[in-house]
């Protein structure tokens, strides 16, 4: 009797292919991008901080773009769910499929190769860095963020720093241990996708001649490039900020959306 | 400067060391007796011929078998047909790296005195003896994706479809595989698999994929494509590619065999579409 893998054979494979872009990869990008509006925010129009720093601007920018995506995006829940289905079932397959290779980059050290054995073991390393991500700012799993505070999207700036620098008051050790794996973590993640956007063209059948391969490669490596710019951005952007004045200004939203909009203000009624 | 001339399709460095005449070459061969026997290293020394390839240097090897340590033992087995690098028998892994051993050229591998290459038998296929592999696994890959043209029968099938020049001249570089396994060698996804009822599920590697869409892209070939695709939509198909590209690197024949998998994927894809609508 064959196995249900077995018999789905193609079917798995594909999907494998196709969730890594839709909807993990869409997501990543908009996640970035959202992410690194931390610094790149400072410097788009918005009112209310105009005569304020660069930096305190990046940080309300970001605090409104995350309140408008955890109080005015439908369906969350439903979005969140098929993530992290996608997810598990992208690294459940992942890692059965990457056990039937064996790296030889020692005696065939091409640029190519290389790749193969970096998309595998940024998929291990990335999955758990994804776990550790979602338990931690997402699921509350507090005890995983020595010193850091509950992520909450009311006060998204100021917990994220807290999370990553290890404290309230500044960077400590185990801040710098979190922030490190965090580097390592986005950076693997931006280039699995970057490479497996060009190996699914290969495999759907997009891409044949060498030149076209060629071609998509350079698309590629440019998104790369971008999201790679922008993940660093958003861990950087994340480190740089003071916890305690990025409470001040997430509060001096809340008091603003209070005398605007009526959803708003029961938020800020509720800290 | 060296007198040869390189051909045109083997790209050798234009510039390289004169190779010292009289000079003693060191090889170094992993060595096996037999299947299930335990491995070896033993180390030989050659006085080169000018011009000598490998296989004429494992012919002085088994004219006086003896170690450099003085030590008698017996000849190292290999295989080789053509040498002239169109049959693939004599490959076998050289300094790490899979290739032809009869076009290998010791006064470019060990110009000199004291050089040293190492022989080991390609390590995806089971040993037979020494350098010598059974390949069968690469045979029975072709037969499993058809690559033939099916032209027997107990009557006059007539005259094929015309082939265009245009059509047949991209044909003929996929031609000119000589099955000699340096894409599966080489493939970090192709594995050892000394069981012959693992062969289907397991992955079947770049040849056979180049050879299919070789014979898909025939005009009268083509009326097998359907049964190729099953095969190839399947386990150990074209899905189990790994994308590393390993193969159109070290294939001494500059196949496109990078272009042919990606054949095959944009024919799988569409298959495989067409099947589950039509049922």
């Amino acid at each position: 009797m064959p196995s249900f893998i077995e018999k789905n054979h193609f079917l798995l494979r594909r999907l494998h292919s196709l969730t890594g872009i839709v909807p993990i990869g869409v997501f990543l990008i908009a996640h970035l991008l959202t992410n690194s509006s931390i610094i790149w925010g400072g410097g788009a129009l918005r009112e209310g901080f105009d005569g304020a720093p660069f930096k305190d601007r990046g940080v309300a920018y970001f605090q409104e773009e995350v309140a408008w995506i955890n109080t005015q995006v439908p369906h969350l829940l439903l979005i969140e769910v098929t993530l992290w289905v996608s997810l598990a079932f992208h690294a459940i397959l992942g890692v059965y499929y990457a056990r039937s290779g064996s790296a030889n980059t020692d005696r065939y050290p091409y640029q190519g190769n290389w790749r193969y054995r970096v998309q595998r073991l940024s998929g291990y390393l990335g999955f758990l860095f994804i776990f550790y991500h979602v338990a931690t700012l997402r699921w509350g799993w507090t005890f995983l963020i020595p010193g850091g505070t509950e992520w909450s999207f009311r006060y998204s700036a100021s917990t994220l720093a807290a999370a990553l620098h290890g404290s309230t008051t500044g960077l400590t050790t185990v801040g710098v241990v979190v922030s490190l794996f965090y580097f390592a973590g986005v950076s693997l993640l931006v280039f699995h996708f970057a490479n497996g956007l060009w190996t699914a063209a290969i495999t759907w059948g997009l891409t044949i001649s060498k030149a076209a391969q060629r071609r998509w490669g350079y698309v590629c490596a440019g998104l790369g490039a971008a999201l790679m710019l922008m993940a660093w951005m958003s861990l950087f952007g994340a480190l740089a900020v003071k916890h305690d004045d990025a409470r001040r200004i997430e509060s001096q939203l809340h008091h603003k959306a209070a005398g605007l909009a009526p959803k708003a203000a029961e938020i800020a009624d509720t800290n | 400067m060296s007198a040869t001339a390189s051909s045109s399709t083997h790209s050798r460095p234009v510039a390289r060391p004169e190779a010292k005449p009289g000079r003693t070459v060191r090889f170094r061969v992993k060595r096996c007796d037999g299947p299930g026997k335990p491995v070896r290293w033993e180390t030989f020394a050659v006085k080169p011929e000018p011009g000598a390839n490998i296989i004429s240097c494992l012919q002085q090897i088994a004219a006086s078998p003896v170690t450099v340590d003085g030590q008698k033992t017996t000849p190292v087995a290999w295989d080789s047909g053509c040498l002239e690098e169109v049959c693939g028998a004599c490959t076998m892994v050289i300094n790490g790296k899979t290739r032809q051993s009869c076009s290998c050229l010791i006064d470019e591998y060990a110009p000199n005195e004291g050089d040293e290459i190492t022989l080991e038998p390609m390590s995806k296929f089971p040993v037979v003896r020494d350098l010598w592999v059974d390949r069968a696994r690469l045979f029975d890959a072709l037969k499993r994706v058809k690559a033939w043209v099916p032209i027997d029968g107990t009557y006059s099938l007539g005259a094929g479809p015309r082939e265009s020049a245009e059509k047949s001249e991209s044909r003929y570089v996929m031609s000119t595989c000589m099955s000699c396994g340096c894409c599966l060698e080489a493939c970090p996804q192709y594995q050892l698999e000394e069981n012959p009822d693992k062969w289907p599920a397991s992955f079947i590697g770049a040849h056979a994929m180049n050879q299919a869409r070789l014979f898909n892209e025939h005009a009268t070939g083509a009326v097998l494509k359907g049964a190729r695709l099953d095969t190839l939509m399947g386990e150990g198909g074209v899905n189990d590619c790994g994308n590393a590209q390993n193969c159109v690197q070290v294939c001494p024949k500059h196949i496109p065999l990078t272009e042919s998998i990606a054949t095959i994927g944009r024919s799988v894809t569409i298959h495989a579409i067409a099947k589950w609508f039509r049922g």
